[in-house]
């Protein structure tokens, strides 16, 4: 029995089949899992739902995951992000980072992977959390 | 790094103690607290990454050996993991001393640019021409013609040797017809898709780029100047339509020391009408099943290989064939082999028949000495339209011979002409047309090979009993041992299991994929003139071909021995002939791909920063990525160790550990190491949550240690000796450190420095859940004895090490070991044995110089090792 993770992963992608199975993976291992099918989509989520990690494809139509990302940012700047891509070049892994996404992912992924990663950015979000409300922000 | 551990363990031990420590109030240890538990997150994903890295180099390394295939995928995959998450590891450092390092993004940057520009080199093409006549094609245009083209313009315009007219259509034109509708950039998404998977998905990967290459359209400039060039040849032959034959001639290709015989297409017999379909067969063809795996298992690089394509005027041959200018399977014959058989080459090349062999001695007459006339039952002949077409022998010709006597000596001096003018070995295709005029269709080096065979020395007939079969060519020299495995379909190819005896019918190129993953090769038909020998031998693979009724005589899974030299297959396992087993060549050893690798590892793996208590460890002086990583693994220690003293945080102090009686052992909790908080001074080993700390204490504690071993007189001497020349060795001068050791600990962290005698040995072990973050370093220097007797020992351990699993290496004498991405289970026991051997491998280097106690010390601690595993 996968233990229960408990907390809110968005996951965004344009691709309904990989969107679909990752959701299902992640949820049988116990996060709770939110899927929206482009950015537009994402936003009022992010508002309204409060996930503490997101997952976000890179290359979509319509509003791209780089400029998703900084609309999320600008709902709740605490939220981490991990941007998942199909471009391998390091100066695009670096300019992610660089931006502020957690991390990143090359797409295929590997699932174990993506829950470390998901796991890692909670316990930094809820670090960050801390220090800002002992800061008295 | 043990030395800097040390220090810093000193540090955190003692700094508590000081009597001047502020008291801090409430609120700002709970902001401590949180920044430490902040650091410490940060501090795991930067082991975490490192060790990502290290494992990275780590599989360079071993590419690096050249012992196995990689492709260019291999290298900038492995790249771009390092280069990222060493920008990971600078951010997660920057995390825990914020704006102490910066310097380290200059030299990221830096190393950065340097890989950057070695990945992206490739050869520009300064002429632009698209097309080529043969008549103006030489051996120094290889660049624009290929080496195929380039070698044959050289007979047709300096040795004037009659080769069909012509022209080429050039690199320069490869380069138009890719970059046009983004068709390179597609192909190479389609290879990074596949990925890791390339060799799963290959059938699928080759498909879906050949239809690429066939659905695009051939662009104008290319069309327009081929017909140019097609019209003039129609013209200088009174108008009339030319069949042409249409031929790969790419970089690399008929190259000295590789030659992807048949690995691409070449069309024969084609009318002018359909020519731009052949051609984009011919440039598809790059990318077939074949072609892929050669250029893989030789180590080529795709931006590197441009399709030129040969467009020559059909020959109508009555009799072709291939000529071997020398034995190419031994050197020290210099007669020549000439490979004749009815109709067209093809047939010689393809491996599909028995051809005739005729063996011409290199004197002035050029006396035939031998002649082979086989049953040739087949010939390929060209279609009165398009096409060509094998079809059975007629008129009993099968037995007669293919060559006249005049011909077969008009040949020999052709191929004595095309050596000289190359000045070595050549391996020439050839065609007689109805006139009899002889046309050279293609010109290669040859590479020729020693028989490893001691001859006749060798006493046979007491294997006598176990020959299945005798008799036939020997395609490929070298002897082989292994089972069986038939393939008579395409489908069987998949099912091909590594290392086995490949059995076909015919020598077909199409099994050329499965050469260099066999053992031995054994084909009913074929000579050793066909592309499967020429490959096999590049491979330096044994075969043995034209073994008549072979799939019929082996079974599968049955093992055989394949003795090629001697013409026989042996049931069984023939252990004596093996020892004449061919040493396997090195073929990625100075292959682009290779090249490649080894520039780029220079940037990466060399370490350059190598004592962190000089003044030269400094971020600047990072050269390359090990370097940086390297300092950040060190700085990111000793900011751990130091926040507390930093920020007069007693919380974070180290606990004498209390087992039994207090102990030399200092701990200190970087998180939930411990199962509760500690206030006094010690902590016992119950109040231990660390995982790797208590399986590396279990196999610590399992097997009390005898004591110092029994020591001769010469290890005696030999540390008196090193005592007068460091005085921290003799007892009475030691340091109040020397007998301490220290671990930092969390539940699934620890790290340990140590000294115990006169090694220093650090571990370090991340043990959770993660199994694909899991890893074990171990450390290893120094001793009483002399440098002989601490080498000995180091190797001792290594040898220890290696038999349990770890990766080990010695770099002067430190010893490195380390292992990864096992569970929990695996790494617990593995962390048991290190254990173990801090304790006792103590004071082991006093007896490495006699080697009755090497063993017994050996044979105890293995003994003792398997017992503490069994526990």
């Amino acid at each position: 029995m996968e233990k229960q993770r408990g907390f809110k992963v968005l996951l965004v992608d344009d691709e309904d089949i990989f969107r679909e199975a990752t959701a299902r993976q992640l949820t049988v291992r116990g996060f709770n899992v939110l899927t929206a099918n482009c950015g537009e989509a994402a936003l009022p989520l992010v508002q309204n739902e409060n996930p503490e990690v997101v997952v976000l494809d890179q290359e979509m139509p319509g509003m791209h995951g780089s400029e998703t990302f900084l609309e999320i940012k600008k709902i709740n700047p605490l939220v981490e992000v991990i941007m998942l891509t199909g471009n391998t070049s390091v100066e695009n892994a670096i300019e992610l980072m660089q931006q502020g996404t957690f991390d990143y992912l090359m797409k295929p992924i590997d699932i174990n992977e993506l829950l470390y990663k998901i796991e890692d950015a909670y316990t930094r979000k809820k670090l960050n959390e801390e220090q800002q409300q002992d800061v008295g922000l | 790094m043990l030395k800097e551990l040390t220090t810093f363990f000193k540090k955190i031990v003692f700094w508590n103690q000081e009597p001047d420590s502020p008291v801090l109030e409430s609120a700002e240890v709970d902001a401590l607290r949180l920044t430490f538990k902040s650091r410490f997150h940060s501090f795991k994903l930067l082991l975490a990454t490192n060790s990502r890295i290290l494992e990275a180099m780590a599989d360079m390394e071993r590419a690096l050996q050249g012992n196995e295939s990689f492709s260019m995928a291999f290298v900038q995959a492995r790249c771009t993991s390092i280069s990222v998450n060493v920008f990971r590891m600078i951010k997660d450092m920057e995390n825990i001393a914020p704006g102490k390092y910066s310097a380290l993004r200059d030299s990221f940057v830096a190393i950065q640019r340097q890989i950057d520009a070695l990945l992206g080199q490739k050869k520009q093409l300064t002429d632009k021409r698209l097309v080529i006549p043969l008549t103006a094609v030489s051996s120094d245009m290889t660049d624009m013609v290929g080496g195929k083209m380039a070698n044959l313009g050289d007979v047709k315009n300096k040795l004037n040797m009659k080769v069909p007219d012509g022209f080429v259509i050039t690199a320069a034109a490869h380069e138009v017809f890719m970059s046009a509708d983004g068709l390179q950039k597609e192909i190479d998404r389609l290879f990074q898709v596949a990925g890791s998977d390339e060799d799963r998905n290959l059938d699928l990967v080759s498909s879906q780029i050949r239809q690429q290459i066939m659905s695009a359209e051939v662009p104008e400039s290319i069309y327009l100047a081929v017909v140019d060039a097609y019209t003039q040849m129609k013209l200088q032959n009174g108008g009339q339509e030319i069949r042409m034959a249409v031929r790969s001639s790419a970089h690399g290709e008929d190259a000295e020391n590789s030659t992807f015989a048949g690995q691409y297409r070449s069309e024969l017999n084609v009318g002018f009408s359909q020519f731009f379909y052949y051609y984009k067969q011919v440039m598809a063809s790059k990318y077939s099943v074949q072609a892929i795996t050669y250029k893989f298992n030789r180590g080529f690089r795709d931006e590197d290989i441009a399709m030129c394509v040969g467009c020559l005027a059909m020959v109508d041959a009555i009799a072709g064939g291939v000529i071997y200018t020398r034995n190419p399977l031994d050197t020290r014959d210099d007669a020549i082999y000439i490979n004749s058989t009815w109709g067209l080459p093809k047939a010689v090349v393809d491996g599909n028949d028995l051809c005739d062999l005729f063996v011409v001695s290199r004197d002035d007459a050029l006396t035939i000495q031998r002649r082979e006339v086989r049953e040739k039952g087949f010939q390929i002949v060209c279609y009165e339209d398009e096409g060509c077409i094998r079809t059975e022998t007629t008129g009993g010709r099968g037995n007669l011979p293919s060559l006249t006597d005049e011909q077969v000596q008009m040949l020999a001096d052709h191929a004595v002409r095309i050596e000289q003018y190359y000045e070595m070995p050549q391996d020439i295709e050839w065609a007689i047309d109805a006139g009899g005029n002889i046309s050279i269709l293609q010109s290669r080096p040859l590479q020729q090979m020693i028989s490893m065979m001691p001859g006749e020395d060798l006493n046979l007939q007491q294997f006598a009993p176990s020959l299945l079969v005798e008799g036939g060519i020997n395609a490929s020299p070298g002897v082989a041992c292994s089972t069986v495995f038939k393939v008579a379909k395409k489908v069987d190819i998949l099912q091909f299991p590594d290392g086995a005896v490949l059995v076909v019918e015919q020598a077909l190129p199409t099994w050329a994929p499965l050469v260099a993953r066999a053992a031995a090769v054994i084909s009913e038909q074929g000579g050793f003139a066909g592309h499967l020998a020429n490959v096999a031998r590049e491979f330096g693979i044994p075969a043995l071909f034209g073994v008549s009724g072979a799939m019929a005589l082996v079974h599968n899974g049955e093992t055989i021995t394949v003795a090629a030299d001697l013409g026989k297959v042996y049931r069984g396992c023939i252990a004596p002939l093996l020892e004449w087993k061919r040493p396997e060549p090195k073929l990625m050893m100075g292959s682009p791909v290779y090249e490649s690798l080894r520039e780029v590892s220079r940037h990466i793996i060399h370490l350059h920063l190598l004592d962190p208590e000089s003044r030269d460890f400094i971020p600047k002086n990072c050269q390359t990525f090990h370097d940086i990583t390297r300092f950040i693994h060190e700085k990111s220690v000793q900011e751990m160790f130091s926040f507390g003293k930093d920020h007069s945080f007693s919380e974070r102090s180290s606990k004498q550990l209390h087992y039994k009686v207090p102990m030399n052992w200092w701990i200190l909790n970087l998180d939930d190491g411990f199962v509760h908080e500690i206030k006094g001074k010690y902590v016992k080993l119950e109040d231990i949550a660390s995982i790797p700390m208590l399986a590396f204490w279990e196999g610590f504690a399992a097997i009390p240690w005898d004591g110092p071993p029994a020591m001769d007189g010469a290890g005696m001497t030999s540390i008196f000796f090193k005592s007068t020349m460091n005085p921290a060795l003799v007892p009475g001068l030691r340091s109040k450190y020397a007998d301490r050791n220290y671990f930092m600990v969390s539940k699934n962290y620890a790290t340990l420095s140590s000294r115990l005698g006169y090694h220093f040995s650090t571990m370090e072990a991340m043990v959770s859940e993660r199994s694909e973050e899991n890893y074990l370093g171990f450390k290893f220097k120094g001793g009483a004895a002399d440098f002989e007797r601490c080498m000995g020992r180091i190797h001792f351990i290594k040898e220890i090490l290696e038999r349990y699993g770890f990766r080990a290496v010695v770099n002067g004498d430190n010893l490195d070991a380390r292992m990864e991405g096992h569970d929990m289970d695996f790494m617990y026991s593995r962390l048991k044995i290190l254990g173990y051997l801090t304790l006792h491998t103590r004071q082991l280097d006093m007896i490495m110089g006699n080697s009755g106690l090497v063993s017994h010390y050996m044979a105890k601690l293995t003994k003792d090792i398997d017992l503490l595993l069994s526990m």
